[in-house]
């Protein structure tokens, strides 16, 4: 059984290079102050405090790139869903020419290097008015989004069988009234992990938020830029806080992100 | 309560030709089913009375309405799927209620048709249930219970017992039938069993290749079969069909099938015929010592079809199943179970005259066919 043995070491330090950083930061941000800066590091913090998180909190700006990574990943969970969603519905539907294209086209946009276009991208937004606010950000993450909303809305809709639709025609239903009636409920699961994975993708992003914004900056793009002058546990405790919505909400979401790969899970 | 008329539909799917020219009357409380093998264009023509597909042409006209251009909720159906597309996400109960629901009816009354319905078809504890708690043959009726419930004009089926397993499948099929009689509601029902077929309907169409071959009783599609197709494709074992040659008019005009003591139909003008005979039409004579060794006609006898050799025998329960060959034809004929016969035995076979059934060897076409058979 060589190959297991491999395999499974192999899995065995992927893990571990992601969750190592991720359990560091977490007992960190636990620590008290002195903690943190001392070494060697305990397994478990030591006291466990609030200590280092209370100050992360009190740092001038945290709330703020809170309130504001909170906004734009709300607006692109509903946008990207807007969007996304009659897409998906659309390919899932109907066979159109160019749907092949049309897919292929759609991830192509992630391909597209963020960075080549921050710049042109500031500038459009400069010449709209909208330079440094939450809504510029916010647009460039559904665009980020996007793709994936419609995709994996299309594999949600191509599960629910046509006939369920039909069925309701059939019963009195007008397309739409079936669409809310029976697809949708059937949907939801699934939609709302996609849903999570835009909120993930937004809240996560930094380099667009950065490059476009000053003043109302997103809680990544201010973090990063006081990261050369912020002490030790501010940085642990700021690590940790970003990191916490997306383990906690792909926990939960696993499931429907499994039945999506074809992994069946109980 | 409603007649059906479909008028010349034509549906082509790309290339494909699935409903060409198709004609079809469906009379008040009616049950039709539309019978034929995979491909022949009977789902389809469902889902075009439906109004699940548009046609390309021709005319749907539903309680004397032309419905042609109205969606699915405005043409008075209800219909059963072969999957049941019972909802997942709602109980039974809703399940059943939601055409009702749809139709706004007033709760108390949403209640009293549901629970009717549901003692109807024997799902009556099963209305707080899940669909997924149900069994396939549980699910199969809250479908239909589905459908009833809105007591709609026309009642489609698209069919729906074909998942169901064997035994399960013949118990629905007798409920079924005294169901719908009782509620005499306008049926089409699509299957390609043609056991199904004879044992419901009132009436069956028999499609091939998006065309309809034949329209008739199951009696009459089953004992004078429009061609060659429906006289293979009903029955089980199929009708057996010899080529048989035309002898020269006698003194009396009348030509004869050779060697076989029938006369041939009049006006064929052909030299080859074909013969065709059910399993059961057909009275196996063992030949022994004083029997006509040829074939022919004798005065005692009647129509003989002699000097088959019997090639296999098939014991099954009821009676036996033989398969002879006669002059290099093979053929089928059911033998009673107490009748002694072995590979190699030398039969006779006596043809009952009346259920002998003529086919053009060309066309496949029935020859001098009976009065009441629509042939498209």
């Amino acid at each position: 059984m060589k190959t297991r043995w491999w395999g499974w070491a192999a899995a065995a330090a992927i893990s571990l290079w992601v969750l190592l950083p991720l359990y560091l930061i977490t007992v960190s941000a636990f620590s008290t102050q002195e903690a943190v800066y001392g070494w060697p590091k305990t397994a478990a913090p030591q006291p466990v405090s609030l200590e280092t998180l209370r100050f992360f909190f009190s740092v001038q700006g945290v709330w703020h790139g809170i309130r504001n990574s909170l906004l734009a990943a709300v607006a692109t969970v509903v946008l990207s869903a807007l969007l996304g969603t009659p897409a998906g519905y659309a390919l899932a539907r109907w066979a159109f020419r160019g749907q092949t294209a049309y897919r292929m086209l759609i991830l192509l946009t992630r391909a597209f290097p963020l960075v080549i276009l921050s710049i042109p991208l500031a500038q459009q937004f400069i010449r709209l008015g909208i330079y440094d606010t939450v809504l510029a950000v916010a647009l460039v993450h559904t665009a980020l989004a996007l793709p994936f909303s419609v995709l994996i809305s299309a594999s949600i809709f191509h599960g629910i069988p046509r006939e369920l639709e039909e069925a309701a025609w059939t019963l009195g239903c007008s397309r739409l009234q079936a669409f809310v009636k029976v697809v949708a409920p059937l949907a939801l699961p699934g939609l709302a992990a996609a849903a999570v994975f835009a909120f993930v993708t937004s809240w996560n992003e930094v380099f667009a938020a950065s490059i476009l914004t000053l003043r109302e900056r997103t809680l990544t793009a201010y973090l990063l830029s006081v990261l050369g002058e912020a002490p030790l546990p501010f940085r642990f405790a700021g690590g940790f806080f970003l990191m916490v919505p997306a383990v906690v909400f792909l926990f939960f979401i696993r499931r429907y992100l499994f039945s999506l790969w074809g992994v069946v899970s109980r | 309560m409603a007649g059906i008329v479909v008028q010349e539909v034509e549906k082509t799917f790309g290339k494909v030709k699935a409903l060409d020219r198709v004609s079809l009357e469906v009379g008040d409380g009616e049950f039709v089913v539309l019978l034929g093998p995979s491909g022949c264009g009977k789902t389809t023509l469902l889902r075009v009375v439906a109004g699940l597909e548009e046609t390309d042409r021709g005319r749907v006209i539903i309680a004397e309405r032309d419905v042609t251009r109205l969606p699915p909720r405005q043409r008075g159906i209800a219909m059963v799927f072969q999957n049941y597309a019972v909802f997942p996400h709602m109980t039974v109960f809703e399940n059943v209620a939601f055409g009702l629901r749809m139709q706004r009816v007033p709760e108390p009354e949403i209640t009293r048709r549901v629970q009717r319905m549901a003692e109807l078809v024997h799902i009556g504890e099963l209305l707080d249930r899940f669909p997924a708690q149900l069994s396939g043959g549980q699910r199969q009726r809250v479908a239909m219970a589905r459908a009833l419930a809105v007591e709609p004009d026309v009642l489609l089926m698209d069919e729906p017992l074909s998942n169901l397993d064997a035994l399960l499948r013949l118990e629905m099929r007798a409920e079924l039938k005294k169901l719908l009689s009782e509620l005499e509601t306008t049926t089409i029902y699509v299957t390609h069993d043609q056991v199904e077929a004879l044992s419901l309907a009132d009436r069956i169409a028999v499609m091939e290749a998006g065309r309809i071959v034949q329209v008739g009783t199951p009696m009459q599609i089953y004992h004078e079969p429009a061609n060659t197709f429906v006289g293979r494709f009903i029955g089980s074992p199929p009708m057996n069909f010899l080529l048989v040659r035309l002898t020269p008019p006698g003194p009396d005009g009348v030509r004869q099938a050779e060697d076989t003591g029938l006369a041939a139909p009049a006006g064929f003008a052909s030299d080859e015929i074909l013969l065709g005979i059910r399993p059961e039409d057909l009275e196996v004579v063992q030949t022994g010592p004083g029997t006509a060794a040829g074939g022919g006609e004798s005065p005692e006898t009647g129509p003989r079809l002699a000097g088959c050799r019997v090639s296999v025998v098939e014991p099954l329960g009821s009676h036996q199943l033989v398969t002879v060959e006669w002059k290099g034809q093979p053929l089928k004929v059911t033998a009673p179970v107490d009748m002694h016969l072995a590979p190699g035995d030398t039969v006779g076979l006596a043809p009952k005259t009346a259920r002998v059934r003529w086919m053009d060897p060309v066309s496949g076409n029935a020859v001098g066919g009976a009065a009441g058979n629509a042939v498209a």
